[in-house]
């Protein structure tokens, strides 16, 4: 599903983030990366949905390739992978129930399915009754579980968690732990998250991978 | 407030255009009606001592003609039948030298009509050319100037129309750029993800167009109100109403549209 070899991303000419990073990810395994803060734990996933170029190496997500993949190609490979920010990157002037509408839009499914879709994952991760209230209404541990409904909503084929839990308050990383242990479960999905501690008695098979000056270990 | 201040920031300046365009195209139909007017004051008479071969004859001081009439010579001798013998009316239809009208597409400027006599008069069987004509030159070429005047004011309110909608729709891109990079990240177009800033764009075409056609109404059906009586003879003119505001409600889309389109390729080639 994703495989990696000797990859080099950077933002700028000088430094490097990853160095010579390889990494094979299969279909339906859920994936752990940790690593220091500053590692290049963002940087590896964002290499991941094409939000950040490649600069040496080959990788490849999904069947295509990152490092020539055309725009239309990029735009398709996002349309399979639902993607869930520390900062939630939730649309404020819309609804929570537009925003979990979102993705299904973009991949055309019309807005009657959007919406019942919607209202079936509001009711999942518990936010039914504020369904009409817009992101700055909620807490941040709400907008994150809208966040983690707007990245299943469309059934993606890979979820790409960027320390989805990393400002919560236990319930609500309860909650998101969960939802993501049953789209990798039940749904297939592939799950990568990135996080600073790995939950215990997690319950489901993981593989844990970590990242330390740029470098990319198997831990477990 | 701020959301009608900012539509009001894409819609003041592409309505300048717009009135300025609305203008160009009333002086041109005024130019074109007075044209009409007075196409029928002056008169090119050609006298020749062979007939002229008339497909030969097709533009004259740059002005297309429109139809050369042969004059008949019975109708000229004719006037003159009372007070000839038979024989020598014979004799004249034989020596009468041929007589034709000319028609030219435009109406000629008098230093025209000049160029056009010294031309005609340069063909060799051409014996003489007679030119009649009204003096309209003076209102005709103040008509001209304020014409050209005005497309020239057009085309640099349209360049300025356009530097300060370009910035408008950069101003909404910005606004929206939290918002477009969200949908970018989830796999849609760039055409999906500006849908907002399109219809902004859109919107204010069509509130432009709105206010310009409504002046254009006022304004045609309120022509003696607006200009003094002297003028009255000269700007008497019926628009094409229905036309002009397609005209209108077309450029007023197309500057929108292309202005939207340009930011947007420049948008999308900045953060690809």
């Amino acid at each position: 599903m994703i495989t990696a070899k000797d990859i080099y991303l950077s933002y700028d000419k000088t430094r490097f983030i990853i160095k010579k990073g390889s990494l094979h990810i299969r279909e339906k395994e859920f994936i752990f990366i940790g690593g220091n803060s500053g590692s290049g734990k963002s940087t590896l996933i964002k290499s991941l949905y094409g939000d950040i170029g490649l600069k040496h190496g080959e990788l490849f997500v999904d069947g295509h390739k990152m490092k020539s993949i055309s725009a239309s190609n990029l735009r398709k490979l996002r349309r399979d992978i639902g993607i869930i920010f520390q900062d939630y990157k939730l649309i404020n002037e819309w609804t929570i129930e537009e925003n979990i509408m979102l993705p299904l839009k973009i991949n055309g499914y019309s807005s009657d399915i959007s919406r019942k879709q919607a209202l079936n994952l509001l009711s999942h991760v518990k936010l039914s009754h504020r369904k009409g209230y817009k992101p700055n209404e909620l807490s941040g541990g709400e907008q994150q579980r809208v966040a983690v409904a707007r990245a299943l909503a469309h059934n993606p084929k890979i979820i790409i968690a960027d320390e989805p839990t990393g400002n919560l308050d236990d319930y609500s990383a309860e909650v998101v732990w969960n939802l993501l242990k049953g789209a990798n479960e039940q749904l297939g999905i592939t799950v990568v998250v990135v996080t600073h501690r790995v939950p215990k008695n997690f319950g489901i098979k993981f593989r844990q991978l970590s990242i330390e000056d740029g470098i990319i270990y198997e831990v477990s | 407030m701020k959301s009608l201040k900012s539509i009001l920031s894409f819609v003041i300046p592409l309505t300048a255009m717009l009135i300025t365009f609305a203008i160009f195209l009333f002086t041109t139909k005024v130019l074109e009606d007075y044209k009409l007017k007075i196409a029928n004051d002056y008169s090119i008479v050609v006298v020749s001592a062979l007939p002229l071969i008339k497909d030969n004859l097709n533009e004259f001081a740059g002005i297309k003609v429109k139809n050369i009439v042969t004059l008949e010579k019975n109708k000229i001798i004719s006037n003159m039948k009372n007070k000839l013998s038979n024989k020598s009316i014979t004799l004249l239809k034989q020596r009468l030298p041929y007589f034709y009208k000319m028609h030219l597409e435009k109406y000629p400027t008098t230093s025209q009509l000049k160029q056009i006599k010294e031309e005609i008069e340069n063909i060799n069987t051409v014996k003489k050319v007679e030119i009649f004509s009204k003096n309209h030159n003076q209102i005709y070429l103040l008509l001209l100037i304020i014409q050209k005047i005005i497309a020239i004011v057009f085309v640099v309110i349209l360049l300025y129309a356009v530097i300060i909608i370009s910035k408008q729709i950069k101003i909404w891109f910005y606004e929206h750029h939290e918002k477009i990079t969200i949908m970018r990240f989830h796999g849609a177009s760039i055409l999906y993800s500006a849908s907002t800033v399109i219809r902004h764009a859109v919107f204010g075409a069509l509130l432009s167009f709105l206010i310009v056609a409504l002046l254009m109404i006022l304004l045609n059906e309120n022509l003696s109100l607006i200009f003094p009586l002297e003028l009255q003879s000269v700007v008497d003119i019926k628009l094409a109403i229905n036309s002009e505001l397609l005209k209108i409600f077309l450029l007023s889309l197309f500057i929108s549209l292309s202005t939207i389109f340009g930011v947007l390729f420049k948008y999308k080639l900045k953060n690809d």
